[in-house]
């Protein structure tokens, strides 16, 4: 039931001068009320603040401006468009896209109402680590990354950065520093004021909660405490923070049967990801200009989601070069069978995973295109006789070299492809692979 | 494959957050206040259940007392917000806040409660003055730890309504009464008690200049009572 504007209502755009319809309202929140709107023919939503609200924050309508000058920093953020105000009063809003209903927010991702499998969920968190690195490039800071901010289409991984109204400057003071379980310890003290490194302490934040269902700072000091205040929070989240997998400390382990989630995903990913877990977590606390920048989160997740295997029971796994080393079989999580490796690719120091829907990308591919994932390059494919034989097929538009293990060397046109087998070296033009089965 | 569970676990990991109304139904509530009461109240339920719904971290849990003559649980099950009803109330008799407080103490105990939850809320809604021991029920509330922890609000209703002892309740020099001259405010003010404190408490955003802070929870600012209502009581 919305309280400020009405149905039909019209407001007016401040730099178009277009008048927009109200259509309906979406929802509230405790800054404003959203609604949904026209404007010569184009759906819109529209946030309308509560007069209250802009009293408690003088700089809103400067950031606003600021923020609508200077554009949006990828296709990611619903950005305000322009300002909205309506005669005779003296409230006002913003115009932004409006919000397609095939996203849903990571608080439907917590609660497990929306379920990605691991390949769009590491997808979700790569395009996230792309778009604040937009962000943060431009100068700007988000100041309040959390849970409600933040949308995802389970299927395909695409994201939406939304609430981009505490999006400022970075340095400028303003009137929000946070949500406490996202914000940087040295905010939660109050000894510093927002900026991109405390950003990148609740991109940390995020991404564990994402790829983990769990805080990385809730462990057994939290189980510990009756009632979780203010001052609980400002003791775990700011003046005693301490990870759950801290190697050298353990007082703040997870507690089975209140923080299972955080040691189910723990045990299943592979090492690298632990281990920049780890540093986020324990350096990554204190060390303010240490911390994980985007460009090394990138590489992480796509090296994560390149290391996805299926099992026989269809279950996405995770391969982990380091455990693979040792004769000990690994299980899968879903089913407990022994896992079986496909064929993967060795490049460089990376290891990608060839299963029956794998397809390769310049990033791939070419050194000097990292991160470039616009054109598939190569393709997994069967064998047109023999459904049991399993290759890679060229689809970029040069030809491969590939050493075979008797050191005979071959080429593989475009469209044509080479035989997953032992010893098999691939040259793709600048970057070497060998395949292993 | 339509059937596979993609990823392990469960839910993320919440506590409970227990919500209470402390509503006045003595005599001088009958005819519209106690409309507008049940109104205001009634429309909160979903922008309740909206905030509710964005913060993973809290089971938000909801009960009701009435007081007028006694105090009695009006809605005694903790009951889920996504399944809260409200049951209109009818008022008739005198103003024993003081038992209300000692009814909520009595749920407050620590051998009622679960073991870890965020702070309780309560909001206190009431347009006169105590006819009982209203400090007696006070101390008895603030005599438990989770009383101490708790988040409490007070709303008085039209002229003659006690600011003093509901700003006693509310125990915080920095929160101060709200009260509400119309049916308009009314519905502003429960609205903001159950949607504002309720997301303060489950999920505080930092320190906000204007924002009273040194409670268990940091309060953003209620909102303000517009000047020109033709609606006063």
């Amino acid at each position: 039931m919305s309280t400020l504007l009405q149905n039909k209502q019209i407001i007016y755009g401040e730099l178009t001068g277009q008048s927009y319809t109200i259509d309906s309202f979406l929802g509230a929140g405790t800054q404003g009320e959203v609604y949904r709107a026209h404007a010569s023919g184009q759906e819109v939503a529209i946030k309308w603040y509560f007069p209250h609200y802009i009293q408690n924050d003088m700089q809103l309508r400067q950031r606003l401006e600021n923020a609508i000058r200077k554009g949006s920093p990828d296709n990611n953020f619903l950005w305000p468009l322009e300002l909205v105000a309506l005669p005779n009063n003296a409230g006002f809003g913003y115009v932004m896209p409006l919000r397609p209903s095939n996203f849903k927010s990571i608080v439907d991702l917590m609660r497990r109402r929306a379920e990605p499998s691991f390949d769009a969920l590491i997808s979700a968190c790569l395009q996230l680590s792309e778009s604040f690195l937009q962000l943060h490039a431009k100068g700007l800071c988000y100041r309040d990354i959390n849970f409600n901010n933040v949308f995802f289409d389970p299927n395909t991984g695409e994201i939406l950065i939304c609430d981009n109204d505490n999006v400022d400057v970075n340095g400028a003071t303003g009137a929000i520093n946070g949500t406490p379980r996202f914000m940087a310890p040295e905010l939660v003290r109050g000894d510093e004021a927002p900026n991109t490194e405390s950003d990148l302490f609740s991109l940390a934040i995020l991404l564990f909660y994402m790829l983990m269902l769990h805080h990385p700072l809730e462990g057994k000091k939290e189980a510990s405490i009756r009632c979780f205040d203010q001052s609980a929070m400002n003791k775990l989240y700011g003046t005693e923070p301490l990870f759950i997998f801290d190697p050298q400390d353990n007082s703040n382990a997870p507690v089975a049967g209140l923080h299972d989630n955080a040691l189910v995903y723990w045990a299943l990913y592979p090492q690298f990801l632990r281990d920049v877990f780890t540093r986020a977590f324990t350096s990554g606390i204190n060390d303010q200009h240490g911390r994980i920048r985007e460009n090394e989160w990138r590489v992480i997740l796509i090296n994560l989601r390149d290391s996805i295997f299926y099992c026989r029971c269809g279950a996405q796994n995770f391969y982990d070069a380091d455990s693979s080393k040792t004769d000990i079989t690994q299980h899968c999580w879903a089913c407990n069978r022994a896992l079986v490796y496909p064929p993967r690719l060795h490049i460089n120091n990376t290891v990608v995973m060839l299963n029956h829907n794998t397809l390769l990308y310049r990033h791939h591919t070419d050194q000097t295109q990292k991160f470039n994932f616009s054109e598939p390059q190569a393709a997994v494919n069967r064998h047109p006789q023999d459904p049991n034989r399993w290759g890679l097929q060229n689809i970029s538009s040069q030809a491969w070299t590939i050493t075979l293990s008797d050191n005979s060397v071959k080429i593989v046109d475009p469209q044509r492809s080479v035989n997953l087998a032992a010893g098999v070296s691939i040259n793709f033009g600048n970057t070497l692979a060998d395949i292993r089965v | 494959m339509t059937d596979i569970i993609k990823r392990p676990g469960g839910a993320m990991a919440n506590r409970p957050l227990h919500f209470f109304w402390l509503a006045d139904c003595s005599g001088s509530m009958y005819g519209e206040k106690i409309e507008q009461l049940n109104y205001a109240i009634r429309n909160a339920i979903k922008p309740m259940q909206d905030v509710a719904a964005d913060n993973p971290n809290a089971q938000v849990m909801v009960r009701a007392i009435k007081f007028s003559t006694g105090a009695q649980w009006h809605i005694a099950q903790a009951t889920k917000v996504e399944e809260f009803k409200w049951d209109n109330l009818t008022a008739n008799g005198v103003t024993d806040m003081g038992l209300a407080l000692q009814l909520a103490a009595e749920q407050l105990d620590v051998t009622q409660m679960p073991e870890r939850c965020l702070p309780p809320v309560l909001v206190l809604v009431s347009d006169g003055q105590p006819t009982d021991d209203f400090n007696d029920g006070l101390n008895t509330l603030m005599s438990k730890p989770w009383g101490r922890k708790s988040v409490r609000i007070g709303i008085g209703i039209g002229q003659d309504a006690d600011l003093e002892v509901l700003q006693k309740f509310i125990g915080n020099p920095e929160i101060r009464p709200l009260q509400a001259n119309n049916a308009e405010d009314l519905v502003k003010y429960i609205r903001w008690a159950s949607t504002v404190v309720l997301q303060a408490a489950s999920a505080p955003a930092s320190q906000v200049k204007d924002q009273a802070s040194g409670g268990v929870v940091p309060i953003p600012q209620a909102p303000t009572s517009d000047v020109d209502t033709d609606d006063v009581w």
